[in-house]
């Protein structure tokens, strides 16, 4: 079984994906984490063993909340730029320090690191150029500095295909979230420990694909927008849709996504606060607007803010909601209708009713344009989650002038926890053989690693795409993947060394991935 | 910011002399590689710009039709040379085609507002190219298929070419020798030393181009700071009487000092200086400026920075951490220039005024 974790703003969601069937699915609000997942957990405990858990994904917001909070630890962005554009143009974090020491385009130490090893700040990223083909100058940098992993990050593990400036801002990104993730991941593995369970753990990236969790804890900023890909990764799995837009009602936010050819779009501008690392994340919109958000009254009656102050009137909160005033419509009826008319009163200018109906079309009036911008001129179904959703569906859809049909799965209500148990892992690696060196250097997550290849040895194409393959395959299985799932080659360029008039090996860059998509034999069979 | 076109195609690398010639593919690739982890490929004042091949009518305003249906033929049977060391291979037509659609590009690039200045990453370069007639590794003349199309398509009247290649560009100089509209001024190491053995300071134009070409042929080894006294002495006195629509730089990379076939010595940082008084001295005269690479054959301690240092001075970028790797280094001490430039203004007293 596969126990996916989904650790919002408002709730942790929890489901047990069993032989692809939700077994069994619990949802309670998100105080602290530890408790938060242990209680979720005991939900679940009923029906379930917790010895046949397969293994364990999660996604938090724990990075993105402490980012757009402005709760990250102060940085220093260590650079070894050697030659080149002025490095003071990379001021990504609070302290440059800009160090001698250079790497060359052939992946050659050409100019030692010099550094004492002293830094100011709690955190620290160091990134060399082109350390993707020779890591020397960011390790030399890491015995120097006396930093433990968790505030240490290095850009040679930021992961393949990331130019020097990506590259150092990806770092700073990671470093700066490093000791947050790793608080989260000790909260975490207290609780599942203390539920008795003793299985592998992998986290939700910002793209939809998963990595294990010692791999996720050197670049964390990979979980920037993975509370958006989890609800529609989740939402793709239990509908087996490949083109629609996905709609995720929350308490606290409304998260618009597009899928296309059965999978999330993805885009490089996951900047949160003040990180902006290059990686992949959900191409989602996200609008302050969801349950348990506050109404006001207004100048033309009432209005949505953009807060949250608790929980909705009808569970127990003090504020009139979007929630409350689907109470008072008789939408839905989970909660104390009488609390809800009671918190939505005030804000009324005549009856009760009519305010009611006046909140739920100004949430729909603001949701309808973006769904419509991110459906485009192609794409007519939508498919909504989130506890609102069946209630919210008919209206949006109605309103809309791009979309005709819409589905509201069973477990609409924790797609984000599905949408962890469906994600797979997927790794993109990079190769850099240099022959006229004798060197291989393959870039991933983690640790990057050289390889010796005969010098002056030539490649065909076939053995090209083979390396990198391989190399894609063993990387997806250091991360928890599965070592036969596809792979495809990105791309593939090579080119001669010249050495007095004679051809004394080859360049060769090539990039492959495991191709990113659901879990085996989950779409489509729930 | 000023935004650039970089006019490139993956088909630059297709033509090829022989594998270890040095005019061999790995020029473009070994600069395209640092420029990337740069970030300047991403870089939003960047935009990659694809040419077309230059078209038979454009060819034919530089290229005698002989010329371009030999070159044509000798192409589509795979094989021929033109001279000992300019091979023809069956990419050779299409990509000499492509190279000077590039310059093409590059000079419309600027035409529309989308851009204020344009560099052209293409080979096989074109400064050797004759009307009828190629050798030093060069087919067409891109500059001049794109500087004649220009003229015939757009209102400018007043072209300055610095052609500041290692080797004299002498077939550059033979299309325009009587063109006043095109004023050449080449500076290169003296033809005494190096191919193609012209390129002297009496070679000053004909008829009405009388004047209008000027020649600065240089010692071996020189170096950064004589460079910038011709530039001080002679480019920049000339441009700014001239008064130039177009201030075009044919932007050879084998001026510097580590480069295997010339015996100059410029530095990355002393590239960056160049290009900077060049536009410099383009804003002055408020000339759109475009650069076009030429020859460099330093494939890997050369090209990478001295093309990094042209494209950083051309977005008006801080230049002053490019240079080539300690290993490299120093350059050779370089000799004084002072009795070159005073040849050249003599030569050139009746047509221009020079300061001091």
């Amino acid at each position: 079984m596969i126990l996916g974790i989904d650790t919002g703003g408002t709730n942790v969601d929890a489901v047990l994906v069993d032989d692809g069937r939700v077994a069994a699915k619990a949802k309670v609000p998100n105080d602290r984490t530890r408790e938060s997942v242990e209680s979720v957990l005991a939900a679940l405990r009923d029906d379930w063993s917790t010895t046949t858990v397969d293994r364990v994904v999660v996604s938090t917001t724990v990075v993105t909340n402490a980012a757009v909070q402005d709760r990250l630890p102060r940085c220093t962005n260590a650079l070894m730029p050697g030659p080149g554009l002025s490095p003071e143009r990379y001021d990504f974090a609070e302290e440059l320090a800009v160090l001698p020491g250079c790497i060359d385009h052939r992946g050659r130490l050409t100019e030692e690191l010099e550094f004492d090893g002293a830094v100011e700040t709690p955190v620290v990223a160091a990134t060399a150029k082109f350390a993707a083909r020779n890591p020397r100058l960011e390790l030399d940098f890491q015995e120097a500095v006396d930093l433990d992993d968790s505030h240490l990050a290095l850009g040679s593990e930021s992961g393949a295909d990331l130019t020097f400036p990506e590259r150092a801002a990806t770092t700073v990104a990671n470093a700066k979230t490093k000791p947050v993730f790793a608080d989260y991941h000790a909260d975490l593995a207290a609780a599942l420990d203390a539920s008795g369970i003793d299985a592998p753990v992998y986290d939700l990236k910002g793209d939809g694909a998963m990595l294990a969790e010692h791999t996720m804890r050197s670049t964390p900023a990979h979980t920037l927008r993975c509370g958006a890909a989890a609800s529609t990764l989740g939402l793709l799995a239990l509908t087996g849709v490949t083109d629609a837009v996905c709609v995720d009602i929350g308490g606290t936010t409304t998260d618009v996504a597009r899928v296309t050819d059965g999978f999330p779009e993805t885009d490089r501008t996951t900047t949160q606060g003040d990180i902006d690392p290059a990686y992949a994340g959900v191409t989602s919109e996200s609008l302050p607007l969801g349950g348990d958000i506050r109404v006001e009254r207004g100048p033309d009656g009432p209005a949505l803010t953009n807060r949250r102050e608790g929980n909705a009137a009808a569970f127990g909160g003090d504020a009139p909601t979007l929630t409350d005033a689907l109470h008072v419509t008789g939408a839905f009826e989970g909660g104390d209708v009488s609390a809800a008319r009671t918190a939505l009163r005030p804000v009324a200018d005549g009856d009760v009713e009519t305010a009611a109906r006046a909140v739920v079309d100004r949430y729909v009036e603001a949701v309808v344009p973006v769904i419509d911008d991110i459906a485009g001129p192609d794409v007519t179904h939508a498919i909504l989650g989130g506890v609102l959703a069946p209630y919210l569906a008919e209206r949006l859809v109605d309103r809309s002038t791009r979309l005709d049909a819409w589905t509201v799965p069973d477990h609409a209500d924790v797609a984000g926890a599905v949408g962890c148990a469906a994600a797979r892992v997927s790794v993109e690696t990079s190769v850099h053989i240099d022959s006229e060196r004798g060197v291989m250097t393959v870039s991933s997550l983690g640790s990057e690693y050289e390889e010796d290849v005969e010098e002056g040895r030539r490649f065909t194409d076939e053995e090209v795409e083979r390396i990198a393959v391989d190399r894609a395959r063993a990387a997806a299985e250091a991360a928890g993947g599965d070592p036969t799932a596809a792979c495809e080659v990105l791309s593939a360029d090579r080119f001669n060394v010249v050495n007095n008039r004679r051809i004394a090996g080859e360049i060769v860059d090539v990039r492959a991935r495991v191709v990113p998509g659901l879990a085996a034999g989950f779409a489509g069979e729930l | 910011m000023r935004s650039l076109a970089l006019v490139y195609h993956e088909d630059y690398l297709l033509h090829e002399h022989t594998p270890t010639h040095p005019e061999r593919r790995e020029r473009l690739q070994y600069t395209m590689d640092q420029l990337e982890e740069e970030g300047l490929l991403d870089d939003p004042a960047v935009s990659f710009v694809a040419p077309s091949p230059a078209t038979v009518e454009q060819l034919e305003r530089v290229h005698t039709r002989d010329y371009l249906e030999e070159l044509r033929s000798m192409s589509a049977a795979g094989e021929g040379k033109l001279s000992v060391d300019t091979h023809v291979s069956e990419h050779t037509w299409e990509s000499a085609r492509l190279a000077a659609g590039g310059v093409i590009e590059g000079l419309e690039a600027p035409r529309s507002d989308a851009y204020d200045t344009a560099f052209v990453m293409a080979r096989p370069g074109g400064h050797h190219a004759f009307a009828d007639r190629g050798h030093g590794f060069c087919f067409l003349n891109n500059t001049a298929v794109g500087l004649r199309h220009l003229q015939a398509t757009a209102d400018v009247d007043r072209i300055l070419v610095w052609d500041w290649d290692a080797h004299h560009g002498d077939g550059t100089q033979s299309i325009f020798y009587d063109d006043p509209g095109v004023l050449v001024l080449s500076t290169h190491q003296s033809g005494e030393t190096l191919f193609p053995g012209t390129g002297f300071v009496d070679e000053v134009g004909e008829g009405a181009g009388e004047g209008y070409n000027v020649n600065v042929p240089l010692p071996r080894r020189t170096g950064d700071s004589a460079y910038l006294e011709v530039v001080e002495e002679v480019f920049e006195p000339v441009t700014r009487q001239y008064d130039p629509d177009l201030l075009f730089v044919e932007a050879g990379q084998d001026n510097h000092f580590t480069d295997p076939i010339t015996d100059l010595g410029v530095t990355a940082s002393g590239y960056a200086s160049l290009m900077e008084r060049a536009v410099g001295v383009a804003d002055e005269v408020d000339a759109t400026l475009v650069a076009s690479l030429a020859g460099g054959y330093a494939i890997e301690a050369g090209l990478p920075y001295t093309n990094l240092a042209v494209f950083a001075s051309l977005l008006g970028y801080d230049t002053s951490n490019i240079r080539e790797p300690a290993i490299y280094g120093p350059p050779p001490s370089s000799p004084g220039v002072g009795d070159v430039i005073d040849e050249v203004q003599r030569a050139h007293a009746d047509y221009w005024d020079f300061p001091g």
